[in-house]
């Protein structure tokens, strides 16, 4: 598609729980750009397509090869990563919004920090330091590792979140990734020592029982990740375990 | 189990919504929706289905313990689950999603039918006192004025094609968040199942409906309250 420029519709936010408004930029359009480099640009020359001047966009990039997560943005009403949203095949115009289910920091920029929150309540990490050495770890069943590696992708981007009808600004819903990383670090046979804690720490409100199967997190997912498969493995298990303690404890 | 905190019953609260919506009141839908469709076999099986029930013993207890109890309890976990989360099948429109959706309007849609449907039928009953009065003829008398017009048809079709969806699909929410379906395949096919499964129900309610619409069963109610 050849294209001589492309406009850029931009939610602005000034600061935390400021009033949103919108900002048009036109820029020429360049074979190969990216959101990422569209926003570069728009830094280099921060002024809208009615010509005024404004402050540059902030946003948050880091890895550009959509393994970190961090420019996780809405593009065109669709949550996805803007360093791999090609321009040449997006729409006209292109409209950048922050996600809408994390607070906003500054215009394009969230904080995420709710995430990272949820991965240390659940131990999303091997424990493997102690006042003693607990040995080589067990062989991984290559199976197991097929499955752990799909897991492992993870990047904690939000996007399984954005999209979901259950998960709100304001709840205090864990959701698709946190569950993931629950079955991602109790298939890993170390990791299992501490399987127990893991699911019982989605056995609390905001946990796996508020999922409601609406399943958008597993359709967004840009590593494709069976996260709808974890859910169900995650909503077996914890099953058993309330059985579990019902009996033995 | 150690003391039970507020986090733990949260997640036991919700694990019981889901069980509540299979056993008791799936259950109960099942057997409702395939007794009453004796009607179709003939006026006398029918009659003697609700002769049956209403002559249980502890009949008042079960209601409450089996069916009121659960109903509603379900039906306040419901709204609660549903005003927590934000429906977004427009910006988001794939299948669960909408089942997503329709599950929690079809469940606001049962609720409102069942206050009428309830209170049309339950509430008369426990008001004069089941002894007062001859239950068959008093149900089927309520009946064959409701659908002596397309506005009770039509309310009584779109509860009951509510009530037999919310089954179906919540029969598959159920089997996924217990962990009984697990891979994309198995919850595609189990789908399909519950789904035909919630048909079958909705086309035995429908059935009654409509012959009771087409032949209304002449009855005197005795009715001494």
């Amino acid at each position: 598609m050849t294209r001589e420029t492309i406009a850029l519709k931009i939610k602005r936010q000034d600061a935390p729980g400021a009033k949103p408004y919108w900002n048009v930029f036109k820029l020429p359009s360049l074979p190969h750009a990216n959101v990422i480099s569209c926003l570069q640009e728009i830094q280099r020359n921060p002024v809208t397509a009615d010509g005024k001047t404004v402050t540059p966009v902030t946003w948050d990039c880091n890895c550009l090869e959509e393994v970190c997560g961090s420019c996780t943005m809405r593009i065109n009403g669709r949550v996805r990563q803007a360093c791999t949203a090609l321009v040449d095949i997006l729409e006209d115009p292109i409209v950048l919004e922050p996600m809408s289910k994390f607070p906003v920091v500054r215009d394009l920029q969230v904080d995420r920090s709710r995430m990272f929150e949820n991965l240390r309540k659940i131990k999303g990490w091997i424990e493997i330091d102690g006042s003693y050495d607990i040995g080589e770890g067990p062989v991984f069943p290559e199976k197991i590792r097929e499955k752990a590696y799909a897991l492992s992708q993870c990047m904690t981007c939000g996007c399984c979140l954005e999209a979901c009808p259950q998960f709100t600004l304001t709840n205090d819903f864990m959701g698709a990734a946190t569950f993931s990383q629950v079955r991602y670090f109790n298939l890993h046979p170390t990791g299992a020592m501490n399987k127990e804690e893991r699911l019982e720490a989605v056995m609390k409100s905001g946990g796996i029982a508020d999922c409601g199967n609406a399943q958008v997190c597993v359709e967004v997912c840009p590593k494709k990740i069976p996260l709808t498969e974890s859910i169900a493995e995650i909503g077996r298990e914890t099953t058993l375990q309330l059985l579990k303690n019902l009996v033995l404890k | 189990m150690s003391k039970l905190t507020k986090e733990d019953l949260h997640f036991f609260l919700l694990k019981l919504h889901s069980l509540t919506g299979i056993v008791p009141i799936g259950i109960f839908l099942a057997f409702h929706l395939a007794i009453n469709s004796l009607r179709t076999v003939g006026v006398h099986q029918y009659q003697f289905s609700i002769d049956l029930i209403n002559n249980l013993p502890f009949l008042f207890g079960i209601e409450v313990l089996f069916i009121y109890v659960p109903l509603l309890l379900h039906s306040a976990l419901g709204f609660y689950v549903t005003f927590a989360g934000r429906m977004n099948v427009r910006r988001y429109p794939y299948y669960r999603n909408w089942m997503y959706t329709l599950q929690r309007i079809t469940g606001a849609i049962v609720f409102a039918f069942l206050v009428y449907h309830m209170g049309t039928t339950v509430v008369p009953k426990i008001y004069y006192g089941k002894e007062l009065f001859d239950a068959a003829p008093f149900l089927i008398d309520a009946m064959n004025r409701e659908f002596q017009t397309w506005g009770g048809r039509i309310l009584y079709l779109a509860g009951i094609f509510s009530a037999a969806f919310h089954f179906a699909n919540g029969l598959w929410g159920f089997c996924v968040s217990w962990g009984m379906i697990v891979g994309p395949s198995a919850q595609r096919n189990a789908s399909v199942v519950f789904l035909l499964f919630g048909l079958v129900l909705g086309l035995l309610g429908a059935a009654t409906v409509v012959e009771f619409s087409l032949h209304p069963v002449p009855v005197a109610p005795s009715f001494t309250g």
